[in-house]
């Protein structure tokens, strides 16, 4: 197992919860400056009004204002008011009962601090008289506040409503990610099935759909591997039944003559299981991944061939075929020497397994040119009975013999398996087809060369 | 006592054909499904030995074929296939029995006898004549108690007339129980065999039906 990766076990992030997090924050800060500056801009606007409003009770007592009478408006509204009036020889005319405004006053608006309190000031002359009045800045500024807040009321009821209607749009728009999500929490360990692409938002359904293709690609290679282990299992009972009945047979043996027939058989019956055995385990190391391997490196094709050629000469003898290597020049191509050096030995091996005595088998290693530059070129070709094109597909599966050979050859229905892992792993192509001039099978692998 | 061997493993096929063949059965061995249709259409056998994973033809399908034909032939089901639903389909394909491989021999060749002993009515495994028994287990052979030595040629025909007594078995029925392919009859091989019985057990035990074979009168 690899070591869980760390991004997987940290507390992961929620997109809903992002997104809800970053919108509610835009709102809020959005809905805050807007009372803000609603509130701001209220507050200036008051204050522009009561200082307008000054002027124009300033303005109107300048006239002529009787002596003693008080100013407009009713006692409430002004209660937050002083007003003086001095004559043009500076004696004060009228003074309203709660003013204690100093005497001397700055002509047009002025902030006064008097006993603790501010007071907003306005001061108009004429020729008969000067006018001023005062207002309280702090009941001034209560009531401008109480105006500014009923500015921005609106915002902050809007604010929180609207939050609410994005977060429950929000939670709805990821409903189908949730389905998902649940769907395949849901899910036995076996079960591959696809799933629902409908109903799914654009942004989700490609990502299902990519989960469907690898769930179809992880069923796929489940099921070879399945089949593949209950193959091999039923393989390995052949042999070991094969066996097991030949030590029996060793035990019934009555004579020396039956003894020892038992003895050499039973040995057959080892070879033949320790020989599956290394099959099994060639073919699970070139089919498992490319790092189980050896390091790719420049491979010449053709001292490899004729090591090939020479190991499999014994046998070769022992059936009487014969073996030869066509004219061939080197070929460099970028793989693994003991994966290749497999691979021939089983393309040889084969061919003179299913050639008949006296037959002829002929190795060649050349080169063409290819789409894609060079191409190095592999031939192996018999005279044997050859292969129908009916099988050219099956006989690469594992454990796939031949009909017509299976009782002659008895091998272990793996070998043409493991060359086609060794030449996927070296991108290669193996073609069937019929030798011309022997007659048999011709097996032709091509690997991409290199200079 | 002749038997069909259905087995496309070389290894397996051979062993097995010598056992067999030790254990006084006549064997015919067949390597695909072709060929065992071929042999139970022309031949007629005691039992058949039945992998299920043959080339060219499975060996469910044989036994299909066979069962269509209204032939009882009792089939021994001998394979790795040890899944549930392939050991159903193979018993409701109509055969006898299901052994699964690697399978002890001493069981097999048991399993083999019950079902011949079954198919031919009989409960008790032993055979037994007025005085004669036969262990087809032990190929133990008694006349009065006493062991009596038998070839296994000798002890085939016996066998054959001592399970069904008062049947005339003609000689070509006979030379069919005795002989697989690859043995040669010679023309008076039964004779012969009839005639060494007739020395060891005494005369009477086997009658001649002139033109139409031999058989043991029901006791």
């Amino acid at each position: 197992m690899a070591e869980p990766d760390e991004s997987a076990t940290r507390p992961g992030y929620s997109l809903r919860k992002r997104l809800l997090a970053s919108v509610l924050t835009a709102i809020a800060l959005a809905a805050l400056l807007q009372a803000g500056s609603a509130y701001q801009s209220a507050l200036q606007q008051a204050d522009e009004m009561f200082d307008y409003h000054l002027q124009q009770m300033a303005n109107s007592l300048r006239g002529g204002l009787a002596l003693g009478m008080p100013p407009t408006g009713s006692d409430e509204d002004n209660a937050d008011y002083a007003i003086q009036i001095w004559g043009p020889d500076g004696v004060q005319l009228f003074r309203s009962p709660r003013a204690a405004l100093p005497a001397r006053a700055v002509l047009g608006f002025s902030d006064v601090l008097l006993n603790g309190a501010w007071f907003r000031v306005y001061s108009v002359q004429t020729p008969y008289q000067t006018v001023q009045i005062a207002q309280d800045m702090g009941a001034r500024q209560a009531r401008a506040r109480a105006l500014a807040l009923r500015a921005a009321l609106p915002m902050a009821i809007i604010a929180p409503l609207l939050m609410l209607l994005l977060w429950w749009a929000i939670r709805r728009a990821f409903d189908p990610l949730e389905r998902t999500r649940q769907q395949v929490a849901a899910r036995q360990a076996e079960d591959l099935s696809p799933l629902p692409e409908r109903g799914l938002p654009d942004e989700v359904r490609p990502l299902v759909q990519e989960l469907n293709l690898l769930f179809a690609r992880v069923h796929t290679a489940f099921d070879a591997q399945r089949s593949f282990v209950a193959n091999a299992a039923h393989e390995l009972r052949s042999p070991l039944t094969a066996l097991k009945l030949q030590t029996q047979a060793l035990e019934r043996a009555q004579t020396e003559g039956e003894r020892s027939h038992a003895f050499a058989r039973l040995e057959q019956g080892v070879d033949r299981s320790i020989r599956l055995m290394n099959q099994l385990l060639v073919l699970a190391r070139q089919e498992g991944t490319s790092q189980q391997g050896n390091a790719p490196q420049r491979v010449d094709l053709l001292p490899l061939l004729q090591q090939a050629l020479a190991d499999a000469l014994p046998q070769a003898t022992e059936r009487a075929v014969h073996l030869a290597l066509q004219p061939s020049i080197p070929a460099w191509v970028e793989g693994d020497p003991d994966a290749l050096n497999i691979l021939l030995r089983n393309l040889i091996d084969n061919a003179i397994k299913y050639t008949p005595a006296n037959g002829h088998v002929e190795v060649q290693v050349t080169a063409q040119p290819a789409a894609t530059g060079r191409q190095a070129l592999l031939t192996v070709e018999d005279s044997g009975p050859g292969i129908s094109e009916a099988e050219h597909a099956q006989v690469f599966e594992r454990f796939y013999r031949s009909q017509d050979a299976s009782a002659t050859a008895g091998g272990s229905g793996l070998g043409l398996a493991i060359v086609q892992a060794i030449a996927q792993r070296h991108k290669a192509q193996i073609t069937l087809g019929t030798s011309p001039r022997l007659g048999g099978l011709r097996v032709q692998v091509t690997l991409p060369a290199l200079d | 006592m002749r038997l069909l061997l259905v087995e496309d493993d070389r290894m397996i096929g051979e062993t097995l054909l010598d056992v067999l063949r030790s254990e006084h059965f006549a064997v015919d061995w067949v390597q695909d499904g072709l060929m065992a249709d071929t042999a139970l259409r022309s031949e007629h056998y005691e039992l058949v030995l039945l992998d299920l994973g043959l080339p060219k033809r499975s060996g469910l399908e044989v036994l299909r074929a066979l069962r269509a034909r209204k032939d009882t032939t009792p089939v021994l089901i001998v394979t790795a296939r040890d899944a549930l639903a392939e050991r159903v389909a193979g018993l409701d394909a109509g055969a006898d029995d299901y052994v699964l491989k690697p399978y002890e021999l001493d069981e097999l060749l048991a399993r083999i006898r019950a079902l011949v002993r079954r198919s031919s009515g009989r409960a008790d495994p032993v055979l037994e004549w007025k005085n004669l028994r036969l262990n087809p287990a032990t190929h133990e052979a008694s006349r009065d108690g006493e062991s009596v030595s038998l070839s296994a040629r000798e002890w085939a025909v016996l066998e054959a007339l001592m399970a069904r007594p008062g049947v005339v078995l003609s000689r070509a029925q006979l030379e069919e129980k005795l002989y697989s392919w690859k043995d040669d009859v010679s023309s008076n091989a039964v004779e012969v065999y009839i005639h060494g019985l007739r020395k060891k057990l005494g005369n009477d035990v086997i009658q001649t039906q002139r033109g139409l074979g031999y058989v043991m009168p029901k006791p």
